[in-house]
């Protein structure tokens, strides 16, 4: 937690107080297993997970549409990146962010989500 | 994972690829699906945003480039901003449609040589890329190889890549970061007077512009690709590639 309460035209758009952990992202950022683990365990040379390139994709459609131009969700990576999600490199850190980002500005809510991961998780474990 | 993969009349091992999907990729399909149902975007659109993802290349960059070499006045604007210059050649480094990516930050520097100064960009620590302008990097610019020894034996490792600078060129070697990035406008190469904007556009290649080769008026960025004759070709007789056996 940096503490900080001076202006700051990035952290306007995350919120004006102290960022508490979110226990859903919490937990994945514990014990997701980023692909900086997984590639070498399954000896896979690709730098980057197979998710990365629709990840980028979300970004942009979210730019497109309105709802988080990139600039600003830069700015929420970055002040992210140094605090809550410090511990997990990129692309899992933007991932965060961006959920993170989502839960905060009531998008999304962390019920729905967690019911979504579970389902998604069902789908695949059974295919 | 020693599975074998079928072709025809031969089979080789597959290239091994995660077997397990992790919580992060769980994660990134739950709020894809989610905000396509809350209407943020549509399942069209992510998919469209997809495809020009993985396609996008150096035109952009190429484009630059040949216009900055007959404009002086558009070049001394890419060398005061570049970003905004980016925009008369079409890429909006903020807009997605524009070819801007979101992985970008909004800042560029282009570097230019001099008869007596050489730039060569690498990003040492990880894989930082003027995207917009010059589309995915290649393999060896994210290898450690690259990263790590460029910066100590620039002549050496421009050598690799076949580049064989007179010593009293300055070969500065300019490292990406997270919130700048580089590319390099060359020389004009002698030969290439009189060229119109697009035929100079097609000798600027992406490896002219990260600073690991020149551009030379007789190599385009889509040349004829090389082609080894068989040495002992079936029958005796010489066959065009593509005829068949």
């Amino acid at each position: 937690m940096s503490g900080k309460t001076g202006p700051d035209p990035a952290a306007s758009n995350v919120s004006g107080a102290e960022l508490s952990p979110i226990p859903l992202l919490d937990a994945i950022q514990d014990e997701g297993g980023t692909w900086e683990e997984l590639a070498p365990r399954y000896g896979v040379a690709n730098p980057d997970p197979p998710w990365k390139v629709s990840l980028y994709a979300i970004f942009e459609c979210l730019s497109a549409g309105g709802a988080l131009p990139s600039l600003e969700r830069r700015h929420i990576e970055d002040r992210l990146g140094e605090t809550l999600y410090g511990r997990t490199p990129d692309p899992e850190r933007q991932l965060l962010a961006l959920a993170d980002t989502l839960l905060r500005r009531g998008i999304l809510s962390e019920e729905d989500l967690a019911r979504r991961m579970d389902a998604v998780r069902a789908r695949h474990e059974g295919s | 994972m020693a599975q074998t993969h079928e072709h025809g009349d031969h089979s080789h091992p597959a290239a091994p690829m995660v077997e397990e999907i992790s919580d992060f990729e769980i994660l990134e399909i739950a709020v894809r699906e989610l905000a396509i149902e809350k209407g943020l975007f549509t399942a069209e659109d992510h998919r469209k945003f997809t495809e020009w993802a993985e396609q996008i290349g150096p035109a952009g960059g190429s484009r630059l480039v040949a216009k900055a070499w007959v404009d002086p006045a558009f070049k001394a604007r890419v060398l005061t901003d570049a970003v905004a210059a980016c925009r008369e050649i079409g890429i909006d480094w903020a807009e997605p449609t524009g070819q801007g990516t979101p992985s970008d930050y909004m800042e560029l520097r282009v570097l230019e040589d001099t008869p007596t100064l050489h730039h060569v960009i690498v990003c040492t620590l990880c894989s930082c890329y003027p995207r917009p302008l010059l589309g995915h990097s290649p393999y060896w610019y994210r290898s450690p190889n690259y990263r790590r020894r460029l910066v100590r034996w620039p002549r050496h490792v421009l050598a690799e890549f076949g580049l064989i600078l007179p010593p009293e060129v300055e070969i500065r070697v300019e490292d990406s970061n997270q919130k700048c990035r580089f590319m390099v406008l060359p020389l004009r190469p002698a030969g290439s007077e009189n060229w119109t904007e697009e035929q100079l556009a097609e000798i600027v290649t992406r490896d002219c512009m990260i600073g690991v080769a020149l551009p030379r008026p007789d190599r385009k960025a889509d040349d004829v690709r090389p082609v080894h004759q068989a040495s002992r070709p079936v029958g005796g007789e010489h066959h065009e590639p593509g005829s068949g056996p």
